[in-house]
């Protein structure tokens, strides 16, 4: 397909040029702008460390080894351990693409639709293609995305309806040296809310690229918490792009706990007044793992809030990087942002990069960031061995109760006790690494 | 229990704190030692406990035969050994009773004894918090965080009185502390007396002692014990104060 493009190509975006098959039976407007993403991406590809947003990451090892996409998996084992107690909406996606089998939908309320993006193709035609709009216009990798994507989910909640129990999505990968791109959209009318937990994992050498679209309708309401346990070989690159309507809230949260090399990003802005933004999260990297949260939050109305709170730790000789931009237009008046970000390093190799931004453009505002880097308090970890805990669990304590302070400010309760159990695990086997 | 000989140590950047102090604690007893700031008294709680950045040069200490100083710090509080910190340590994230029923266990296991799990932990915790009138809901913060003075005082007694030690040593436990937190704090102690445990108050005032009786008093000065004597020395330092000591 590489005869459509009329102009030079990165040689790194080749081979996916290469094997881009235009999809049979598709809309026309779906074809459209698949050929449109793959041209920006032949354009622009792979960003380099040259780029502010992208500096903290090594994805060279991606691009001397491209991973293309696969072909769709069989359905695996569900990782019990993995998965939220209880839950009643459940979606599966296996090597990115939906499986019945292992997915529950029943009792959905009415007013809400909730499937995979293939079936939302079909179902909820005029919704979907508005996904076209929400491209993550100048993001390298949704550029690949919208070209390759194979399926996703689609949350769509009608006005003033509010659905209580978590809806949980689990993308599994099962080895397969392939890169899969998921692509969802979750649109939420004036005054509804949910909650979404999004689990990630896999085993062996895969690409994961996931897109999402947020968009909250006036006063609704998304809790949305993901949960990132890739295999120690996995690429995995996360992006939402989130609006805000007027008194929208939303509470976002990531725990990356695993995988070689994982970014994370959410782009939100604020559309409407007195808009809520909470992006809270925590990364732990061991071994050679490298993990990335990057977000930037853009202010464009009356009186919105942001209250962000990211903690990392790193061992061994992991990487991890915090990346935060906050902007605040000039009609954003009375807008009250505040961004924290603390990290633990453990161990004389690892390192962790830190780069909190403000940009303020109106006068009539409150706004406060604040970073630290530092190791293990030692009167802490004294005190802790002179009441008879052994040394290496009372760092584990001490690391936990550190990162534990972010997660405990998640809603749900039983969503909070799964990711607080899910640390404890991660950090006991921290210490053989 | 605990024999202290010609013990010196010195701080990492050389300076000589404990100058050759000899003491001996039998099971039973309970010991004061009192002098003025600076005289050392936190130092040699802080070297019996194991603490980082100080470094013996001479001198022993034997612990129910064994050498103490040779123990990492977590040892020596898993056979018995108690520090009731002048400063408690605030640590975020960290629960009490999580942190507390981790320390019990830790010393059960090293004893050979069968953990408690939660329920049997907490049945244990809600007698002892009655005596030190801690209420529950001071046990779910984080480990000594938002507490008062006070409360932070009265959590450290009650930690030694779950861990139950065979020494224990409190580090001017009575400093900053009303005269009703100062009676519980007392009363804590008092309780703890026991012929197989011996404790040793570290103190700058007087006024601990007329709460909790020692068996002996000694006066700690510029790194050495320079007087020794039963409770009578106690009120006597009271009147004239550690001056006159150093003029004796």
């Amino acid at each position: 397909m590489s005869t459509l493009v009329d102009f030079p190509v990165r040689p790194e975006a080749r081979p996916y040029l290469d094997a881009f098959a235009q999809s049979t039976g598709e809309p026309e407007w779906l074809a459209r702008f698949r050929r449109q993403g793959l041209d920006r991406f032949a354009r622009q590809g792979f960003p380099t460390r040259r780029s502010e947003n992208w500096r903290y990451l090594d994805l060279q090892p991606l691009e001397r080894q491209p991973l293309l996409p696969g072909t769709p998996g069989r359905d695996l084992p569900l990782p019990t351990e993995l998965l939220l107690e209880g839950a009643a909406l459940r979606l599966v996606f296996v090597d990115a693409c939906f499986s019945p089998v292992l997915s529950g939908l029943s009792g959905l309320p009415e007013g809400v639709w909730l499937g995979s993006m293939r079936a939302a193709l079909a179902e909820r035609r005029e919704l979907v293609s508005t996904i076209a709009v929400d491209s993550g216009a100048e993001h390298p990798f949704a550029a690949l995305n919208a070209a390759l994507f194979a399926d996703g989910f689609v949350l769509d909640i009608a006005q003033g309806v509010t659905l209580d129990k978590p809806i949980e999505i689990v993308h599994l990968v099962g080895d397969a040296k392939a890169s899969l791109h998921t692509r969802s959209l979750v649109n939420l009318g004036a005054g509804s809310r949910a909650t979404i937990i999004e689990t990630y994992a896999g085993t062996g050498r895969y690409w994961r690229n996931d897109f999402a679209a947020w968009r909250l309708g006036e006063g609704a309401a998304l809790a949305r918490v993901a949960l990132v346990e890739e295999s120690d070989e996995a690429v995995h690159l996360g992006e939402v792009s989130a609006t805000l309507g007027a008194k929208a809230k939303l509470d976002g949260f990531v725990l990356l706990l695993g995988g070689g090399t994982v970014r994370h990003e959410a782009s939100v802005a604020l559309t409407g007044d007195h808009a809520e933004c909470g992006i809270n999260g925590a990364f732990v990297v061991a071994g050679r793992e490298e993990a990335n949260i990057v977000t930037s939050i853009d202010h464009a109305a009356l009186g919105g809030t942001t209250s962000e709170l990211i903690k990392g730790v790193a061992a061994g000789r992991g990487h991890g990087a915090f990346q935060g931009k906050i902007t605040v237009r000039e009609g954003a008046q009375q807008t009250d942002a505040r961004q924290t970000s603390r990290n633990l390093i453990l161990g004389r190799r690892a390192v962790i990069d830190t780069k909190p931004e403000l940009e303020i453009l109106a006068d009539d505002v409150k706004c406060a960031h604040g970073a630290s880097v530092g190791a293990l308090d030692e009167a802490a970890l004294f005190y802790l061995r002179a009441r008879g805990i052994p040394s290496d669990e009372a760092r584990r304590l001490l690391v936990e109760g550190f990162l534990r302070e972010p997660v405990e400010g998640i809603a749900d309760p039983a969503i909070r006790d799964h990711l607080l159990r899910r640390l404890s695990l991660r950090l006991a086997r921290l210490e053989d690494e | 229990m605990l024999q202290i000989k010609n013990l010196h140590a010195r701080l990492k950047d050389g300076r000589e704190i404990l100058k050759g102090i000899d003491l001996t604690v039998e099971a039973g007893e309970v010991h004061a030692i009192m002098g003025p700031n600076g005289s050392g008294k936190s130092t040699l709680a802080a070297v019996l406990a194991g603490r980082d950045g100080y470094e013996v040069t001479e001198g022993s200490v034997t612990y129910q035969g064994r050498d103490l100083l040779a123990m990492p710090a977590d040892e020596r509080a898993r056979e018995g050994v108690f520090l009731a910190f002048q400063y408690p340590v605030e640590i975020p994230g960290v629960n009490n009773m999580y942190f507390l029923r981790a320390a019990l266990n830790a010393g059960r296991r090293h004893r050979g004894e069968p953990e408690l799990d939660a329920g049997q932990f907490l049945r244990a915790v809600r007698g002892k918090l009655k005596l030190l009138e801690i209420s529950e809901d001071l046990m779910q913060r984080a480990v000594n965080v938002g507490f008062s003075g006070g409360e932070k005082k009265r959590n450290e007694i009650f930690q030694m009185a779950m861990l139950e030690p065979r020494l224990a040593i409190l580090d001017e436990t009575d400093s900053g502390l009303d005269i009703d937190a100062l009676r519980l704090v007392a009363r804590g102690v008092n309780g703890l007396r026991a012929p197989d445990r011996a404790i040793v108050l570290i103190t700058h005032y007087q006024r601990l002692l007329d709460h909790i009786e020692p068996d002996r008093v000694h006066v700690l000065q510029d790194g050495r014990l320079v007087q020794s004597g039963d409770k009578s020395l106690a009120a006597e330092l009271e009147r004239t104060g550690y001056g006159a000591v150093d003029a004796a």
